[in-house]
């Protein structure tokens, strides 16, 4: 099997690159001392410590989690709409009009964020937690969609029929059967928009006005060589949670497919 | 096969003039039926003849282009599926995957008057019928075929819809299976007495089951009449060809008798037959007469017959155990003919090539136009 020693020291390499500079995030944000480098200089917990005491963090993840939320929980609705149409109904315009939906997908980021400036700076709205909210959903929806469409289609046409066939309304027949079986994937729609616009930066830095978030946020303090161990141990704390998240929607996904009896389609992980 | 004694109860359903256009393509091309309640009624053809799409119009999944769907006497033009007393079992048996089995089979009771206690003796005794008692309890998506089929059958009936529409709900199973489940039908609906609609392309299944068939070819109904008459009387070559086997010879019709035609068929001479052998109605000149594997006897060594009695060369043995189908050249005609016989003591197997006498009778034969 010399082809298999080949993919296998491939795979490691591959590994090591992914996920050694988040090995090394920990490392520093317990290390006392300001230089990012080696050797270790001993351990500490102040970094933590200092995190607590910053108001203006305070506030960028304050302002992430609202934007997160809402965004999560808005472009995942839109994609439950857009993906029921279209996997569902024939409409005139119906593949221009998905295609237009899934745009943003491929847009250079920064031309949406500059091209949405102009519009509010035009349109004379102020620059707020919303306009970031606004911005984030354009973008989070086609991912939304991509995974709700996919979990709509393999949903079979005949289970609506039967339960309309056995007497309920077309909306008790979404409510009882198609949003039950569509829900890991609802899940999965609503995990990755919170992903998506709580490290999102480029939208948030153009459209956010006075009020940081949380990328923004650190972006900013990385002009202050004293705070960058701080910025490791929020780091740290940003993947533990990440990790976590990950973990309790893989659950519900896993959980979800053994009462449905679906097969695993590999979902996220 | 027995036929079942006809129930001529009042009409049930109704087609005047129904059509159907998916945009340019015309499914449904002018049916005209009606189907009598506590009937087993078959909607048979080959896939795309739009026998499904016509129990779709039933279940109100369809509309239609024009024409009257009636149930029970109502036009059913302004009624939703979800109002009429007509249930369905899916080809695909569309058991709700998240929900137990005594949830699915309740599903339908959700929107109806009555305690949970009654609603769930209901559901007891639904599952009782169709032989699952003791599996409420389980999740619907660790069933087996057969079962999810029972499952599926106990929340159509558990409405005691006027009509149960089953949209090919055998074609899933194996062949055991399958047959089991053929009997297991008829019994339900003997029992039940609730007007059966089965759509079904395996021509077997619907003699097996049916009070009345219909065989459908492109929108069409091509003949509407109780399996015996159908095998026996097919109006059209088309039908005939469909259902079961069939041997086909060119024939003549030489003259219009009393009684019937006289015909002239290729390789086995001048035929007197009746008018009843004829439903398809001829005219007169070239037709074709068609007769079934069954109807011709190998004579063997020093067997006599009041039949008619042709020669020929054994081409084809085709061994079932019970029964051997023989391929037999005829002297006089071209194709062979297709033979049927059952395998008693006394009746060794032919040999390919062995000259064989076989006996007909004009009386077996059906004229086709």
């Amino acid at each position: 099997m010399k082809g298999g020693t080949g993919f296998r020291i491939y795979a490691m390499v591959y590994l090591v690159f992914l996920y050694a500079p988040i090995v090394l995030l920990p490392m520093f944000a317990f290390n006392n001392g300001i230089i990012i480098a080696f050797p270790l200089q001993g351990f500490t917990t102040q970094w933590f410590a200092a995190l607590l005491d910053d108001p203006p963090l305070h506030d960028a993840v304050r302002n992430s989690l609202i934007i997160a939320v809402s965004v999560s929980i808005l472009s995942t609705t839109l994609g439950v709409f857009a993906a029921r149409a279209s996997t569902r109904f024939n409409f005139p315009f119906k593949g221009p009009l998905m295609g237009l939906i899934m745009l943003p997908l491929v847009l250079p980021e920064i031309i949406v964020a500059v091209s949405l400036l102009v519009v509010l700076l035009g349109l004379g709205v102020s620059l707020n937690i919303l306009t970031v909210i606004l911005g984030h959903v354009l973008v989070c929806t086609p991912f939304c969609i991509a995974i709700l469409t996919s979990a709509f289609q393999s949903l079979d046409r005949s289970l609506e029929e039967a339960a309309y066939d056995l007497g309920e309304t077309p909306l008790s027949t979404f409510r009882l059967i198609i949003l039950p079986l569509v829900m890991p994937g609802i899940v999965s729609a609503l995990l990755i928009s919170f992903t998506i616009s709580l490290d999102e930066f480029i939208i948030a830095f153009f459209l956010a006005g006075t009020q940081a978030t949380l990328p923004v946020y650190i972006f900013s303090q990385f002009r202050f060589p004293q705070a960058v161990p701080v910025i490791m141990a929020l780091g740290t704390i940003l993947v533990c949670l990440s990790i976590l998240l990950l973990s309790i929607a893989e659950f519900f996904r896993r959980r979800g497919l053994a009462r449905s009896g679906a097969k695993d389609t590999g979902g996220f992980l | 096969m027995t036929e079942k004694p006809t129930m001529p109860g009042p009409t049930m359903i109704e087609f005047r003039d129904v059509q159907k256009y998916y945009g340019d393509y015309h499914a449904l091309r002018g049916i005209t039926a009606e189907i009598r309640a506590g009937e087993f009624f078959s909607l048979l053809g080959p896939s795309g003849c739009g026998k499904t799409t016509l129990l779709r119009t039933i279940a109100g999944f369809e509309s239609i282009s024009s024409g009257v769907v009636l149930i029970d006497g109502k036009d059913m033009a302004q009624v939703p599926a979800n109002q009429r007393p007509t249930n369905m079992v899916f080809q695909s048996y569309a058991i709700f995957p998240h929900l137990t089995v005594a949830e699915n089979v309740g599903f339908g009771l959700r929107r109806e008057a009555g305690s949970r206690e009654d609603k769930a003796r209901r559901v007891t005794e639904a599952l009782e019928m169709v032989g699952l008692k003791g599996y409420g309890a389980r999740a619907a998506h660790a069933l087996s075929g057969g079962q999810r089929q029972r499952v599926a059958l106990a929340r159509a009936l558990i409405l005691k819809p006027k009509v149960l529409l089953l949209d090919e709900p055998l074609s899933a199973l194996d062949k055991k299976m399958r047959e089991n489940m053929q009997v297991e039908l008829i019994k339900l609906q003997r029992q039940v007495g609730i007007t059966f609609i089965l759509v079904t392309h395996d021509q077997e299944e619907a003699l097996v089951m049916s009070d009345r068939i219909a065989v459908m070819f492109e929108g069409q109904i091509a003949q509407l009449d109780d399996p015996e008459t159908l095998y026996r009387r097919p109006k059209t070559r088309q039908v005939a060809d469909f259902i079961g086997t069939m041997n086909f010879l060119p024939a003549e019709v030489a003259a219009q008798t009393n009684e019937g035609y006289s015909v002239d068929v290729a390789g086995l001479g001048r035929c007197e037959i009746t008018e009843a052998q004829a439903p398809g109605a001829p005219t007169g000149g070239p037709a074709s007469v068609g007769f079934r594997p069954e109807t011709l006897t190998i004579l063997y060594e020093g067997q006599t017959t009041s039949d008619r009695v042709s020669e020929g060369t054994v081409e084809e043995v085709v061994y079932y155990g019970d029964m051997t189908y023989y391929d037999v050249k005829l002297d006089g005609i071209d194709t062979p003919v297709r033979l049927s016989m059952r395998n008693l003591p006394g009746r060794p197997v032919l040999d390919i090539r062995t000259r064989t006498r076989v006996s007909w009778s004009p009386g077996a034969l059906v004229l086709f136009r």
